[in-house]
């Protein structure tokens, strides 16, 4: 398959015998490619080399096509089993952004105000200077990392075992931070585990989909593709719970909306309504569960140095079903505007032990005041009726970045994590310490800066040096109206890499010229945690270097090179084997190498030779010695945790003043801040700027019409934006939405950095504005 | 007294009529006047209105074998049209003169089949909510012509160049306004043979395909605000 295809005739041809979708249409012969479709196509002579997707965290496996030492083409993998061949719009045009004019093809230090092209060494010296500079005069707690769930594993290995193992600070977090942290700390609080115990391959069994607060037809497009086959094919129903009508909606069988937050007590009144219906599965309840509660009125975070810890206490079943009494249908009906009978429906769908269910969310709930909370409350409808690890049944929790499983939540680029456990943990100290070769006392027990309060913290002055890596903070922080003035302070050094100028390189001190995806090998891990391997595929223009690199480069300057005793052509393999050692057991294996680079990615845990698909289910997953049914080893007695979690209001609620909620989001054609995607010509002309979507009962009150420019302003700054009518997605009353990927209409000045106590995930999705024509 | 009182009364009264009648008098003078706002930017992002309105069908497009001797070709589909993006005309007689559409034009073009008598698929309205289908399609009762003349026509977009790279899916080179729902024109035995898509089950076309045209606003590359 990988081996060079002559023409473009040809490899239709290969294509048609050898692809998955192909296959199904290959017996109709006179629709695939009619001649007439073909003329005009230019003949290739090219190689095509294997690897994940650059952009989200579905993960798909993707073959570039390269001719010349240039990447030429791009198409779906057709032995992936992710997508099977197929891909999205950003997908089969992401080599096209390394063409960009305005690549960062050489280091730039500021000099006088101005940026100076400098050799990389050089540049690399002042950062290995500056940091140990700080560090003596400022100490180790003074020096900062911010990476991303877009570094490979090796770069956030490196990363990791520099800030904490040799400098031993806590201080390196990520943008996972943003993205997925509720979703980890949902994990953590109910299984004890993790990652999504199911897969990917749920959607082929799955009756039911139901999607909480997640436009999947634009986000997370494959996936969405399959389930759409599954509801043709097989008459499965999707159903689009939120708080926007969007594309998705539009496509499901069923659309309910809600009021923003309101989630909270939805997922409760289902889980009333189970209970009380005789829905629930009694003996997996007996078998595997426990009851718990935290506590409430936590607070939101606002405050600097916000500090929260959770205290849970056991309860009992009584205990449990006593607080649900709070929430029966018709109570909630009243404030989350849902009516009785969807939440019936929701409940009954759930409840039917005949259909085989699974939810899916992303960052509807994961960026949410009460993202642990929302979190743990979904899970309990799975474990109230046991619909969960098995095939076709499960909670399945989604990601936004194509490493933010693999790098930031199993490396452990957080400022609490280690490759293995927590910082916290003696026994996990040890083990990385045993691993890296350093004193354990090194690491420090306490984790000090999440991502919002790391740059509250430079903005204070209590941060000095700063180095960014593979993210673009100063447009996906939310408040960026204080965080952007904050960097620019002299107090602190910043230090950014990165492959294209962005808002953040603006404000840098150095930059340093990173290899885009392509140019380096590296290893990435996607939501159904699988780990997918890929070979350096072209050469980068200029003095562009890997970050891992980079990040060694300073280390060896730093006086730490025995530390980091890798090559520069094979570093990536030589991190990876040291790495997977912390993961060795049943529990959390690694595929070897050799599978990676052979196969389109393998599922962790990888036992005996084979990828893990249902973990907890005694059938799939060797791990499981409880004689039973299913197995939740991620905590000590074996059983998962049914949390009691009560409805709390959002941080900032609409008021006479700022009488709309606004809601922020993505939009199928760009990644994240679309530093990469705006310069992909093809995505560019397809949405070229951002846009305010009202709804357009709201829009008639205020006088506005499609297209005209509106200034959106909350408590923290403004932005103005043309407005959008009944286009792309529909907000209910009351609420405004907002793409975020535009750094010349920046709405993350607008939005507020309330965050999750428990997950500290900050709620890009519910503020109070007002709008006015500009 | 009394009577000068009446008097002066009245004369007020005159005095305060002239002054209401001379005021309203030149405010009536004055013209009508609507400030001109200056032209917003235009929207550019397509509606999503009736996207998926075809998908139920996507299936039965997939399984349909392809009729070859009785394919509709791109050139004949723009020749029923005055320029790219007019409203076809009907290239058919029609009996059912009275009626605008609803009962009769859709019976036919809603889901589409094949007419023994034209020897043609008949092609499927993307849009049959709207029903009055002779308020922008007209019959061709005759070919020649009142007065001849030079007529402009916007060139239509052709196939097979609007890919980006080598194996990446065509950009939608049109617009879509009334045209929102893809499956209408791209799939089904009356689609033109060289815009008939082989994957009518993927049913998520801007999953892949995403709008490319200048003839709203002409967007050039990406541009940092600095």
């Amino acid at each position: 398959m990988f081996k060079s295809i002559s023409s473009r005739r040809d490899f239709i041809k290969k294509m048609a015998k050898l692809s998955a979708i192909t296959a199904a249409v290959s017996m109709f012969p006179g629709i695939l490619f009619a001649d007439e479709q073909e003329a005009g196509l230019p003949e290739g002579n090219f190689d095509w080399k294997k690897g994940p997707c650059r952009f989200c965290g579905v993960g798909c496996g993707i073959l570039v096509g390269v001719d010349n030492g240039k990447a030429v083409a791009v198409k779906g993998d057709p032995n992936s089993s992710v997508n099977k061949g197929l891909l999205c719009v950003k997908g089969y045009h992401q080599t096209m952004c390394v063409q960009s004019s305005d690549r960062l093809t050489h280091a730039l230090v500021k000099k006088n105000g101005s940026y100076v092209k400098t050799p990389l060494n050089e540049a690399l010296d002042i950062v290995a200077n500056k940091m140990k500079e700080t560090i003596a005069q400022h100490g180790k707690d003074s020096v900062a990392m911010y990476t991303s769930g877009q570094s490979t594993i090796p770069e956030g290995y490196v990363a990791s075992k520099l800030m904490k193992g040799a400098i031993g600070t806590n201080n390196l977090d990520c943008n996972a931070r943003l993205c997925m942290a509720s979703a980890v700390a949902g994990f953590l609080t109910t299984f004890g585990a993790d990652e999504p115990m199911g897969c990917y391959e749920d959607i082929d069994h799955a009756d039911y989909f139901i999607t909480w607060g997640n436009n999947m037809a634009e986000m997370h497009p494959v996936l969405f593709s399959r389930m759409l086959e599954q509801k043709n094919k097989r008459g499965a129903k999707i159903i689009d719970f939120a708080t926007r009508t969007s594309r998705s909606s539009t496509a499901s069988n069923k659309s309910i909306l809600f009021e923003p937050q309101t989630d909270l007590a939805v997922a409760n009144a289902i889980c009333y309504e189970i209970i009380n219906n005789g829905w629930m599965n009694r003996k997996f309840v007996e078998d595997h569960i426990n009851f718990s509660k935290g506590l409430t009125k936590m607070g939101y975070g606002t405050e600097d140095n916000y500090k929260f810890k959770d205290k849970p206490t056991k309860i009992n079943f009584e205990d449990y079903k006593n607080f649900l009494e709070d929430y029966t249908p018709e109570k909630v009906s009243k404030y989350s505007k849902v009516s009785v009978k969807d939440i019936k429906y929701l409940a009954a769908i759930y409840g039917d032990p005949n259909k085989k269910v699974v939810s899916y969310w992303c960052m509807g709930m994961n960026q949410h005041t009460r993202g642990t909370w929302i979190n743990n409350l979904v899970y309990n409808i799975h474990l109230l009726t046991g619909k969960i690890s098995q095939p076709g049944n499960g909670p399945f929790s989604l990601t936004g970045q194509p490493s933010a499983c693999g790098t930031a939540r199993e490396v452990g680029t957080f400022t609490h994590k280690l490759p293995k456990g927590v910082v916290m943990n003696e026994k996990h100290r040890k083990l990385a310490a045993k691993i890296w070769k350093v004193p354990y006392e090194r690491i420090p027990a306490k984790p000090t800066y999440h991502a919002t309060e790391m740059f509250r913290a430079v903005d204070r002055g209590d941060i000095k040096f700063i180095w960014t890596q593979v993210t673009n903070p100063l447009v996906s922080l939310p408040k960026t109206s204080r965080y952007r003035p904050g960097m620019e302070k002299d107090s602190c050094f910043v230090v950014v890499s990165d492959v294209f100028p962005t808002p953040t390189s603006d404000v840098a001190d150095v930059i340093l010229p990173a290899s885009w995806h392509i140019e380096k090998s590296g290893i990435y891990g996607n939501s159904e945690r699988r780990t997918q391997h890929w070979d350096k595929m072209v050469e980068g223009p200029g003095e562009t270097t890997p970050d891992a690199w980079m990040t060694i480069e300073v280390a060896k300057r730093m006086g730490y090179g025995e530390l980091f005793p890798y090559s520069e052509e094979n570093h990536v393999e030589e991190i990876y084997e040291e790495y997977t050692q912390f993961h060795e057991g049943a529990k959390h294996g690694m595929a070897p190498l050799e599978v990676l680079k052979k196969e389109s990615g393998a599922i962790w845990p990888y036992v005996n030779g084979k990828s893990t698909q249902w973990r907890f289910n005694s059938k799939y997953d060797p791990a499981c010695d409880n004689d039973k049914d299913f197995h939740f080893y991620g905590k000590p007695d074996g059983k998962a945790v049914i949390w009691q979690r009560p409805y709390e209001p959002a941080a900032e609620s609409p008021d006479s003043e700022y009488p709309f909620w606004l809601n922020t989001g993505r939009v199928i054609e760009h990644w994240h801040t679309g530093s990469m995607t705006r310069r992909i010509p093809v995505l560019h002309k397809a949405m070229p700027n951002a846009y305010v979507e009202f709804h357009p009962e709201d829009a008639t009150s205020l006088g506005i019409r499609d297209g005209e420019n509106v200034k959106v302003s909350s408590r923290r700054g403004h932005c103005i934006l043309p407005a959008s009518i009944n286009k792309r997605g529909l907000p209910t009353k009351g609420q405004v939405f907002v793409p975020f990927f535009d750094e010349n209409m920046l709405i993350n000045d607008v939005t507020l950095d309330a965050f999750c106590p428990i997950s500290k995930e900050p709620d890009y999705k519910k503020c109070a504005v007002k709008v006015e024509k500009a | 007294m009394k009577r000068l009182g009446i008097i002066s009364l009245f004369v007020l009264l005159f005095i305060a009529f002239i002054a209401v009648w001379n005021y309203s008098y030149f405010e009536g003078q004055e013209e009508a006047y609507i400030p001109v706002e200056e032209e917003q930017s235009i929207a550019v992002i397509p509606s999503e209105t009736g996207v998926f309105k075809r998908s139920d069908y996507a299936l039965d497009y997939a399984d349909m074998p392809v009729d070859k001797a009785h394919q509709r070709t791109l050139d004949t589909y723009y020749n029923n049209r005055a320029f790219h993006g007019a409203p076809p005309s009907i290239p058919h007689p029609i009996d059912e003169m009275q009626n605008i559409g609803e009962n009769s034009c859709l019976k036919c073009h809603e889901n589409g089949g094949f007419v023994e008598k034209f020897g043609a698929y008949t092609p499927v309205a993307p849009h049959p909510e709207l029903v009055n289908c002779k308020q922008c399609h007209v019959e061709q009762q005759k070919q020649t012509l009142f007065k001849t003349g030079t007529y402009a026509r916007l060139r239509a977009p052709e196939v097979g160049n609007n890919n980006a790279l080598l194996t990446s899916p065509p950009v939608i080179p049109h617009q879509t306004q009334l045209r929102e729902n893809c499956l209408s024109c791209h799939a089904g035995p009356s689609a033109p043979v060289e815009i008939r898509v082989s994957h009518p089950e993927r049913i998520n076309c801007r999953q892949c395909h995403v709008p490319s045209t200048n003839e709203l606003i002409e967007i050039t590359a990406f541009t940092r605000k600095q």
